[in-house]
């Protein structure tokens, strides 16, 4: 009898998760985090700039930033947080069964994970692109002067397909040098092992910020592949998904408006501009169909700051940052020829 | 008779290959020209190796700056040890709240203590003190560590363990300083030698109650703030999960390795097919599978304690590691010795326990040590399912913002770390090993 339960359960379990039905919601995931009290935040292994550890034991970083957002928006508390590290091969499975509330780690938007691993993509944080770092006197200008060259990769990204594919098109013959840890490969790179290295342009030029002589060293202008890099939330639930993809774009749109973590108290007093107000709950309801309070946008920006200041504090030239510029790239707002761009808060 | 000498003769010089540097020289080095070749040849790369390493490492390295690239500024072919000296907390302690970090210190110096009068001569009831520390110690460290909420259970256990503790302060003390042991004491100093043996037990466990409710009552208004398992890390976590495997490991593998000889049926197909089954899946497998599928078969929102399924697969895996190391000194163990304790009247459990595994156990310190080494190195392992151990708090120096690309100096430090742990468990062991022989090496 006993036997013969465990085994239908088993059966059940076992029908359940090879047809990849994902657990049906009771709650809400709002309701879920509310009831226990902090968010469930999803970051990888360290990352420079996106999401890394310091000596004090925090996680920081542009992704870090978008957990610590949707606490502020939810708890008004950056701290009723909970940073999880997993490893990227369990970070989709980890959203899709309720580990993590929410994913904010570097993966690139692509069409087959928003449609097939029961997870969606709310909108990019970063625009990333692979490219090619190479030594300034090299006299390479271009990636077709990459001829039989030696090109240094990490493994198990579509970073070293792109790069064959980029070799196959433009009949290169490139020789392809894998590493299992990018600190070894830029090791190697220095150590005149390879030509080039090649990876997303804004991990690499943290990496050259970090090599002894940065100067002798330059991005090339191709681009070989699209890499925006967004937050992701389980499929299904949209209240929480307006939830994660308001709360990033008023940290854009906080920017658009001159919204600063710095101003905002002098901003939400005194502010006569109406997309403003309704931004930080002065004036209408704005809030109501996220299940927040009024203040939510103005202790995001209060608490995290807006989408520049983040940038500048983590990607840009600050201490902590990694000396990406902005000026002129797809990470600028849209009013400087970029593409961070807020939908009207009305 | 004059063929006798009667005065010694004078004694003659040692010859050039004793005691001299150069004789020793000579008949180690280069005794014969292939030798002198090698000799020469391992000198020199010795001799580069050395010194570059002296010259990376010491010679040139930079001990004070705030930024990598201070350091690349002061001095760019040297080491940047200020990284891992800004680290060293993180290093040590993981991500732990820094204000609370007296907590682990204290864990680690109430182990101490209480493991100290293992190795104090004239201490009487080791075994006592050695099973107290495996079956309380973890409790009151446990909730030192984590903190928040005592349950009952928990009171009851913290209680027993700090009343331990402090027996076993006073134990030892009298022990060391005056012979004897705690009960003995009390019994003399309240003038009660005399009184029949029963009533010396009652005023000995009137007064453990006595001391137990004290004690109790004044633990439950002491708390300490909750520190999510989330936020343990660096060599702190690292000791945790060795040292709990370590203590659960060698007990689980004793039994196992009994019952795998056991004479009865079922005990020893099951122990044998528990042990076969733990040690042909790779740990890592293990640990995949408990953090990433184990969440599809609990309820919505159900999250287990990772470290807790760290812990036990460890404990597990190593328990039939172990087992199959005791199995080895038992075999080793003549029939004699078997015979020999059944002629004396020993049952089971006694010839096991008094005659068989002090020997075996002996013979087979080296592999038992070499086995928790094992054990300590594999902890690393937890770094794949996001634990923060203290090789991935050190790969992590390489991705804070001030110290980007600092990886081969936390690498170098996490080796000399390691070195310098296992280095001493294996000494410790050849010292256990002199310690307990009893002369008739084999």
């Amino acid at each position: 009898m006993k036997l013969t339960v465990l085994l239908t359960s088993a059966a059940a379990v076992a029908a359940m998760v090879f047809t990849g039905a994902a657990p049906a919601l009771a709650e809400s995931t709002l309701d879920i985090v509310k009831k226990r009290g902090h968010v469930r935040c999803q970051v990888g292994p360290a990352s420079p700039g996106y999401y890394f550890l310091t000596a004090k034991g925090e996680w920081r970083g542009l992704d870090v930033s978008v957990c610590r957002a949707v606490a502020a928006a939810i708890f008004g508390d950056t701290s009723k947080l909970e940073i999880q590290s997993v490893s990227s091969q369990a970070r989709f499975t980890s959203l899709a069964n309720g580990d993590s509330d929410l994913l904010s780690r570097t993966a690139t938007w692509t069409m087959s994970r928003d449609t097939q691993l029961g997870i969606d993509f709310t909108y990019p944080t970063f625009y990333d692109g692979q490219g090619f770092t190479v030594p300034k006197n090299s006299g390479i200008k271009s990636g077709m002067d990459l001829k039989g060259a030696k090109v240094c990769v990490t493994t198990g990204t579509t970073t070293e397909s792109n790069l064959i594919d980029f070799s196959r098109t433009n009949n290169l013959n490139i020789s392809v040098v894998t590493f299992e840890d990018y600190n070894v490969r830029d090791e190697t790179y220095l150590q005149g092992g390879c030509d080039a290295v090649t990876g997303d342009k804004s991990s690499m030029a943290g990496n050259i910020s970090a090599f002894p002589v940065p100067s002798d060293h330059m991005i090339l202008p191709d681009t070989l592949s699209k890499e925006p890099l967004s937050p992701a939330v389980r499929h299904g639930d949209n209240q929480w998904a307006d939830l994660v993809r308001w709360t990033q774009f008023v940290m854009i749109g906080a920017e658009e408006m001159g919204v600063t973590s710095a101003n905002v108290d002098d901003m939400r007093a005194n502010s006569k501009d109406p997309a403003i107000r309704r931004m930080l709950g002065v004036e209408g309801n704005l809030q109501k169909g996220l299940g927040l309070n009024k203040d939510w946008a103005y202790n995001i920006i209060k608490l995290v700051g807006n989408y520049g200041e983040n940038y500048e504090r983590f990607m840009g030239k600050g201490k902590e940052g990694i000396g990406i510029p902005r000026e002129g790239s797809l990470n600028a707002l849209w009013t400087k020829g970029g593409l961070m761009y807020s939908p009207p808060m009305r | 008779m004059a063929f006798v000498k009667t005065t010694p003769s004078m004694a003659r010089k040692a010859p050039l290959s004793e005691g001299t540097l150069l004789g020793w020289l000579r008949l180690n080095l280069f005794a014969s020209v292939f030798n002198s070749i090698l000799t020469v040849f391992v000198l020199f790369i010795i001799f580069f190796t050395v010194k570059a390493l002296w010259i990376w490492g010491i010679a040139d390295a930079v001990w004070v700056a705030d930024t990598r690239r201070e350091c690349f500024n002061i001095n760019i072919n040297g080491a940047c040890w200020a990284g891992i000296i800004a680290w060293l907390d993180g290093i040590f302690y993981g991500r732990y709240p820094r204000d609370e970090l007296w907590r682990i210190n204290l864990g680690g110096i109430m182990l101490f203590i209480w493991m100290a009068p293992l190795w104090l001569p004239r201490v009487q009831g080791k075994i006592l003190v050695g099973l107290s520390t495996v079956a309380l110690y973890p409790f009151l460290a446990g909730y030192l560590f984590a903190g928040g909420d005592k349950g009952v259970f928990m009171q009851i256990m913290v209680t027993a363990a700090i009343v331990a503790l402090a027996a076993n302060i006073a134990n030892a003390a009298i022990g060391f300083f005056i012979n004897g042991n705690l009960p003995d004491f009390i019994i003399r100093s309240i003038r009660q030698n005399e009184a029949p043996e029963a009533r010396q037990r009652n005023i000995l466990l009137a007064i453990l109650a006595a001391l137990f409710i004290a004690v109790f009552v004044w633990q439950m208004n002491w708390t300490v703030e909750v520190v999510s398992w989330t936020r343990w890390g660096g060599l702190f976590l690292t000791f945790v999960i060795a040292g709990i495997g370590i203590a659960s490991a060698l007990p689980g593998g004793i039994l196992l390795a009994l019952g795998r000889r056991s004479k009865l049926t079922v005990i020893r197909v099951l122990s044998t097919s528990f042990i076969e089954v733990f040690r042909s899946v790779p740990l890592i497998t293990v640990l995949f599978m408990a953090t990433t599928m184990f969440p599809l078969f609990m309820p919505e929102g159900f999250v287990l304690n990772k470290l807790v399924q760290v812990i036990i697969a460890v404990c597990l895996f190593n328990a039939c590691y172990l087992a199959e190391t005791v199995r080895a000194g038992l075999q080793a163990i003549p029939n004699g010795q078997y015979e020999g304790a059944h002629t004396i009247g020993l049952g089971y459990w006694k010839t096991m326990g008094l005659i068989i595994m002090p020997q075996a156990l002996k013979h087979m310190i080296p592999n038992i040590v070499g086995s928790f080494i094992g054990l300590l190195k594999d902890t690393t392992l937890v770094s794949i399912i996001g634990l923060f151990d203290v090789l991935t708090i050190l790969r992590s120096i390489s991705k804070d913002g001030p110290w980007l690309g600092l990886h081969q100096e936390a690498l170098v430090f996490g080796a000399m770390l390691f070195f310098v742990l296992c280095f001493a468990m294996s000494k410790y062991s050849r010292h256990l090993e002199a310690k307990l022989s009893t002369g008739h090496k084999n």
